[in-house]
């Protein structure tokens, strides 16, 4: 497929999206989950680095990049140069899952003998040893790397080639005025065939960036050094990727994606805070930290909630707001009694945002019009288990995933899981367990679902699912702590957030209830594992706001 | 293999670009890279032959060395050139790290190495570099003495694999071989130029036709009979010729425009005393900066520092002496 994808770049074709949403955040967060152990493990590290740019190493590996991990040196390939070699485990975990290497090898990090050198070795022969197959730059010493994807875009455009040079800067590393020569460099000779991505995470070994040697403005300082400029939330893997798209079709000037990051996003306690640029934490917190990247939620509010109207308005709310998707409820008044809107419907919101359509078809046969949802560019379609019978279901699952939409299937209160899920389990990125009769929003939680979707996550990941479970339906701050607590985490949201005046708010509100579940969780977790103490000291700052509800003034107050 | 005392001049720079630009017709993958002293280097034949394999990077010889990396790591053989005040002087992080930590295949020709800048002075007077270059792990380091000599370590270099530091001087030199000398300049190799057993001078760039002048001298003046080689290859370094010298002459004189620290003077020494020691006598600069000298003031600048064929005679000949 990969040598395809470089044939049709060659003839100029307009990639499709093959974002495949879901997947992909689940590969990225088990990036994240496997250079939290490696660096726990070797007791150093950077896990603030590694952690900025995982969506963006995430949406590059996973999806963009034309490699072949079986053929690492295979010509045609895109090259991908990390210049902030610090970023380390999380670029040798993000190899890991793409395949480069088994992953159990991330347990040797930095360690005397390991392949996995304190900062990435390029792959030879020689090096074979300090290497693993898929590094091309030894990186490290800051400030290098953007010269040299120059010289791999010369000889790539030289040599006639198709192919793409992708390069990883720091913001802290663009203190180099190396960079800046580079920069000079690359606009000189129209090297629209390498497209720089600056992680902006804006802190540096010694403190945040606009203290130590501010960058900004550092869109202008790019502007002015002729590149083509993009900006994006770095976190966010559609933006990664439409930027990457959109940098691929730019002509005569090289790209630089300024991907707006924070450092340490994952875990709380390190996020955006210099204390934990290089630290690692402790080897006996690792369980709890697990738990909490796998415990990352998703809110999706449904735009039908409060009135088939302002469509627009509410998703752009909805973006404002901080929600992670939209949920777009397509009713035919055939599978359920209620009218909503088609595939027509979606192509025109689609316009408006770049932000991850998550498509409930509850019509009759949706076989038959799913290459409507498919153009209209959804990313994830879920279909409903009475609706299609397996037969039905395995196409319409072969058509998402070639297209690159996450496939999901639902099913209504009174179905169990179809007999079949079970030959999908690979292949579906989401099980969404309806918890209203659907038809109409703003109805309420049908508490026998509960049971319910506890059993069925159960049985689920018994069977080794790990895509998503999805709850919708009557969702709000008293259900929603439940159905997290059973296992969803995307969380459909309707009258909860469209039905308040304050929608932003309501977002806000129905998040931190969740994380107040979570902080329990995890303390809980801290206690069972006998660092309760310990983890209140590491976690103190986030935990001060949740104090009340969790009950722990007292002890957070006695810590010191 | 020598020729006659009357001497042509020739400039190790054009022998360069001349070189390169036979290499480039032979090997498409050659490619070159400029730091706004394309004209001055001699590269520019090349950009002229070869537009599209030639890359003027502007004065930032970090970029310089690192996109030529970049080339060489897509299969190219990248020659990066400009003054060695600036390549290594500005760069070496970039050629450690980029460079020489993969092995990738780029060939550093820098020019203006030396005293014999001359008029542009100590800023420009790089007296550091071999020191800097042979401490980095896969550098190989040439120290052409004459324009032949440079035409065929450049082509020597295409076929080393790896990273290859080439060292020139800039003013035209005397020519101490001629075009159809069969010597190689291979790797690993130094140049016996004259026999001699009282002791033994090893010289490198411009200060092997001194070291030959400073033999004569020792003949006419000393009555020593010196032997000299011409140790173009500063690492790794001709062990065996050393060593052979050292039993024959039981003295090994280094002669170099370079620091006397870490430099010839310091790769002779290490050979000598790991395989047979004897006394060792590093001429070269001693451990100061230059100043400038207009081009006909170059041997006075030379002789000031210690380095005119008199001076090193009357070093080697006190080392002589002080062995007895």
């Amino acid at each position: 497929m990969n040598k395809n994808w470089c044939v049709a770049r060659r003839l100029g074709f307009n990639m499709t999206l093959k974002m495949r949403y879901l997947d992909l955040k689940t590969k990225i967060r088990a990036v994240r989950m496997l250079a939290i152990e490696g660096i726990a493990e070797a007791g150093s590290g950077h896990p603030g680095a590694s952690f900025s740019a995982a969506e963006i190493m995430g949406a590059l590996y996973f999806r963009k990049l034309v490699h072949n991990q079986k053929d690492p040196f295979w010509k045609g390939r895109d090259y991908f140069i990390n210049s902030k070699g610090h970023s380390a485990p999380g670029f040798y975990a993000t190899l890991a899952v793409s395949g480069y290497f088994p992953a159990e090898e991330i347990k040797s990090l930095r360690g005397f003998g390991s392949r996995l050198q304190g900062h990435p070795v390029r792959y030879s022969e020689e090096q074979s040893k300090w290497s693993v197959p898929g590094i091309e730059y030894s990186g490290g010493s800051e400030g290098i790397g953007l010269s040299v994807s120059v010289g791999l875009a010369l000889a790539n455009r030289l040599d006639g080639n198709a192919n793409h040079i992708f390069t990883l800067i720091g913001d802290g590393e663009s203190n180099e005025g190396q960079v800046w020569e580079a920069a000079m460099s690359a606009s000189k000779f129209g090297l629209d065939n390498m497209t720089a991505i600056l992680d902006r995470n804006r802190i540096q070994q010694d403190g945040f960036t606009e203290d130590i040697m501010p960058l900004d403005p550092v869109r202008d300082k790019w502007v002015a050094f002729n590149w083509n400029v993009i900006e994006i939330d770095g976190h966010r893997v559609e933006q990664v990727i439409d930027a990457v798209n959109k940098s691929l079709a730019v002509k005569d000037k090289p790209t630089i994606i300024i991907a707006n990051t924070i450092k340490g996003y994952g875990i709380k306690h390190m996020t955006n805070n210099p204390q934990w640029h290089g630290k690692a934490p402790g080897r006996k917190q690792t369980p709890i930290l697990l738990e909490e990247l796998d415990c990352e939620f998703l809110i999706a509010p449904s735009i039908i909630a409060g009135g088939k109207e302002n469509y627009e308005e509410k998703i752009r709310m909805a973006e404002r707001g901080g929600a992670d998707m939209i949920h777009l409820d397509v009713m035919d008044g055939r599978f359920v009694p209620n009218h909503t809107f088609l595939a027509d419907t979606i192509h025109r919101l689609r316009k408006i945002t770049s932000m991850p359509f998550d498509t409930h078809l509850m019509i009759e046969n949706p076989a038959a019009v799913v290459d409507e949802y498919i153009s209209a560019r959804c990313d994830i379609i879920t279909v409903h288990a009475e609706a299609c019978s397996q037969s039905e279901f395995a196409e319409i699952n072969r058509k998402l995933i070639s297209n690159g939409i996450s496939p999901g299937i639902a099913i209504n209160p009174d179905t169990a899981l179809p007999d079949w899920i079970w030959d999908y389990l690979n292949s579906i990125d989401v099980v969404n367990i309806l918890s209203v009769n659907p038809g109409f929003p703003g109805q309420k939680f049908i508490p026998k679902v509960l049971p319910k979707m506890i059993s069925a996550v159960e049985e689920l990941r018994g069977n080794g699912y790990k895509g998503y479970i999805e709850a919708d339906g009557g969702i709000d701050s008293i259900t929603l702590p439940q159905v997290y607590e059973a296992g969803a985490r995307i969380l459909v949201t309707g009258n909860a957030v469209y039905g308040t005046p304050d929608i932003q708010g309501a977002i806000l509100q129905l998040k931190h209830t969740a994380n107040v579940v979570l902080e329990k969780k995890l303390l809980d977790l801290s206690t069972s594992i006998g660092i309760r103490n310990d983890w209140l000291k590491t976690r103190k700052h986030i935990l001060i706001p949740f104090a009340n509800e969790l009950d722990i003034e007292e002890e957070i107050h006695a810590l010191k | 293999m020598l020729l006659s005392r009357e001497q042509t001049r020739l400039d190790m720079r054009s022998a360069y670009g001349d070189s390169l630009v036979e290499a480039g017709l032979k090997y498409p993958e050659i490619v070159c890279v400029g730091a706004d002293t394309t004209d001055s280097l001699k590269t520019k034949n090349f950009g002229n032959k070869f537009p599209e394999r030639f890359f003027n990077l502007g004065i930032a010889e970090a970029n310089l060395v690192s996109v030529a990396a970049g080339l060489a790591m897509a299969g190219k053989i990248a020659f990066a050139s400009t003054y060695a005040a600036f390549l290594p002087g500005r760069c070496l992080d970039q050629i450690r790290n980029a460079i020489c930590f993969p092995n990738l295949d780029v060939k550093l020709v820098v020019s203006h190495a030396g005293l014999t800048v001359g008029p542009d002075g100590a800023s420009h007077q790089q007296i550091e570099d071999l020191a800097t270059m042979r401490a980095i792990p896969n550098m190989k380091v040439m120290v052409p003495s004459d324009a032949i000599s440079a035409k065929k370590i450049v082509h020597t270099s295409v076929h080393i694999r790896g990273p290859v530091y080439v060292r020139l001087a800039r003013p035209p030199s005397e020519v101490l071989y001629d075009d159809t000398t069969p010597t190689e300049f291979g790797l690993g190799k130094g140049n016996l130029l004259r026999e001699g057993a009282d002791a033994t001078l090893v010289g490198c760039g411009l200060m092997v036709s001194t070291s030959l002048k400073a033999a004569e001298i020792l003949r006419e003046k000393y009555a020593l009979n010196c032997r000299v080689i011409d140790m173009f290859n500063v690492k790794p370094i001709d062990d065996e010729l050393l060593e052979k010298a050292a039993r024959d002459t039981g003295l090994l004189v280094s002669v170099e425009e370079h620091n006397i620290f870490g430099g010839l003077g310091g790769a002779v020494a290490e050979s000598a005393s790991a395989h047979y020691p004897v006394p060792v006598e590093r001429i070269g600069v001693s451990d100061v900066f230059g100043e400038s000298a207009r081009d006909e003031e170059l041997e006075l600048l030379l002789d000031v520092y210690g380095l005119s064929p008199a001076k090193v005679a009357k070093r080697v000949a006190k080392a002589a002496e002080k062995r007895k």
